[in-house]
């Protein structure tokens, strides 16, 4: 398994070195997406806004919905892609399996997308003279974030694997993800206490107070992240089993 | 000879449609054989249902003893260049594809680099290990393809259409592979609608045709019995009107010195009584090809 993760790292490397024009691209047209809407909502608020520790917050909750993008919408355009250009059925001829293949392909890419997201974060907080605080820690409800949207990836993915053409679908999909990243936990009325449940929730909440409010890890509220994160991960890999035996009952891995 | 592929009974149905219907296939070590039909007979269902890339509705598949739709490490057995499909990513050199499936197929990453190298060797390809796919033409592409599926060592190859497409040069190279791997001992199902390719190549025939298999044998018991049946005479010169008049209630067919006799091999002795004395040139057995057996079975079904 260690060694197809290094195959899998080594493809997504691969593409990464051999087209940077797709990195650079990246980084500005999300740099670019940020500053519009940052600029946009100063226009709105009029020259005496000041978002003082907000700014933060919401490069924060930016950063973390483009990693938690990448993480929810890599599969599904992977497997859409492949369909279309005829690699999907020899991927599956692997003995591993789809799942633990899929699962080590989101583990292996998270490299080259975390160097994206590094490189856009220190562009925005260049642009926007914002200074954003990393402690090592906070690594911890990121993950638990990742899992979650692995979850809803895997959930996506089984659409794509059934439908094919849910490109529309993802892009749309992509606007929930921000309210579950900016979904409010504090207080104590049942819209929190929802939240708990909610997929993303949690680690979003956990990951904003530390990088934006500079706050010491709450160990409690990771461990619910934690769970949140293992059971919609869980929940989107059954989902997912359950769409591929259907392709392969019903003859839809091949095509687009 | 130890089955390395045993399928009994297939049955899939798309809805109404019944693609593949009791279709059995056993194919042993060092074996080629050519699976053929027309456009729609249910072959690459078939071949699917063989790769555990479809469920069949009934019938089972063994892949040296084990069943690909229940053990995904069945497929370590098998290795396939599927028609209409890429088969290899295009961002990545010819090197970069064999490592990479050679690993998604079971193999560590150092064993994988050096087949990689010993299989671009094997497929005159050690000029381009180094260059993206996209830049390869369709015959090198090809090639690359059947490396890929040879890369772990599988014990059965599964080819769909591997000429298609290519120049003469190149469709013979990938045939010499094919009785190449072959000697070695892999089992080859073969799908091709170049029959000529087929009758080259297999050991054993199966026609399919609408789901459901017309004919199966041995390539040469096969191409016998339906050659049977002809006979080729040639004169070195021309019978009388007279005598073909009395020749054609016989089954001779043709005209000036060269005709084909229908009938069994009484009967061309008949023919032959009734051409004294013109001179021979050829009487022969006809052969059959596997395009006009096709076209028969075919045709008859």
């Amino acid at each position: 398994m260690l060694d197809l993760f290094w195959a899998e790292f080594k493809r997504s490397w691969l593409n990464l070195r051999r087209y940077p024009s797709e990195f650079v691209g990246g980084v500005i047209t999300l740099s670019l997406f940020f500053l519009l809407l940052f600029l946009g909502a100063k226009f709105l608020a009029g020259p005496n806004a000041n978002f003082g520790e907000r700014t933060e917050a919401i490069l924060v909750g930016f950063l973390l919905w483009i990693l938690t993008l990448f993480a929810y919408g890599t599969l599904s355009f992977g497997l859409s892609e492949e369909a279309q250009t005829g690699t999907l059925e020899q991927v599956f001829l692997t003995p591993y399996g789809p799942i633990p293949l899929m699962l080590v392909r989101n583990l292996a890419g998270l490299g080259t997308q975390l160097l994206l997201l590094g490189t856009i974060a220190l562009v925005l907080m260049f642009l926007t003279g914002t200074r954003l605080s990393f402690p090592p820690l906070v690594l911890l409800p990121i993950a638990t974030v990742l899992l979650g949207s692995y979850g809803l990836g895997f959930a996506m993915a089984s659409l794509a694997l059934l439908f094919k053409r849910v490109q529309q679908l993802v892009n749309i999909s992509q606007f929930l993800l921000i309210f579950l990243l900016q979904y409010p936990l504090e207080g104590s009325g049942w819209l929190a206490k929802l939240g708990y449940f909610v997929p993303l929730v949690p680690g979003a909440h956990l990951t904003r107070q530390m990088m934006a409010k500079e706050a010491a890890l709450d160990w409690n509220l990771l461990g619910l992240a934690l769970l949140n994160g293992l059971a919609y991960l869980a929940l989107g890999i059954v989902v997912f089993s359950r769409a591929v035996q259907a392709a392969k009952r019903r003859g839809l891995l091949f095509g687009y | 000879m130890t089955a390395v592929l045993e399928a009994t009974g297939l049955h899939k149905r798309f809805g109404k449609l019944v693609a593949v219907e009791e279709v059995s296939l056993r194919l042993a070590q060092g074996e080629v054989l050519a699976f053929l039909g027309p456009n729609g007979a249910g072959k690459t269902t078939t071949i699917k249902m063989l790769a555990g890339l479809l469920w069949p509705d009934r019938g089972q598949v063994q892949l040296m003893g084990k069943d690909p739709h229940r053990d995904p490490w069945a497929l370590r057995h098998l290795g396939a260049v599927l028609e209409g499909n890429r088969n290899v990513y295009w961002r990545m050199t010819a090197q970069e594809n064999l490592v990479y499936f050679g690993v998604a197929r079971g193999l560590r990453f150092g064993e994988a680099s050096r087949r990689a190298q010993n299989i671009l060797e094997q497929l005159g390809l050690a000029e381009k290990s180094r260059t993206e796919v996209r830049h390869l033409s369709r015959g090198m592409q090809q090639k690359l393809s059947l490396g890929v599926a040879l890369m772990h060592h599988p014990e059965l190859l599964l080819l769909d259409e591997p000429t298609l497409g290519l120049d003469v040069e190149s469709a013979l190279r990938v045939e010499e592979m094919v009785r190449e791997l072959a000697r070695e001992g892999k089992a080859i199902l073969l799908t091709t609608h170049q029959l000529e390719v087929a009758q080259r190549l297999a050991d054993r025939v199966v026609i399919l045709e609408r789901g459901r298999i017309v004919l199966e044998g041995r390539t040469a018991e096969v191409l016998n019995r339906f050659a049977g049946e002809h006979y080729v005479v040639e004169l070195e010169t021309p019978p009388s009107p007279a005598q073909l008049a009395a020749l054609r209630p016989l089954g001779l067919q043709g005209e000036g010195t060269a005709y084909v006799y229908q009938g069994d091999a009484e009967g061309l002795w008949q023919v032959l009584e009734g051409l004294k004395p013109l001179p021979l040139k050829k009487v022969a057995r006809a052969e059959a090809d596997l395009l006009e057996v096709f076209l028969k079975v075919v045709g008859r079904a």
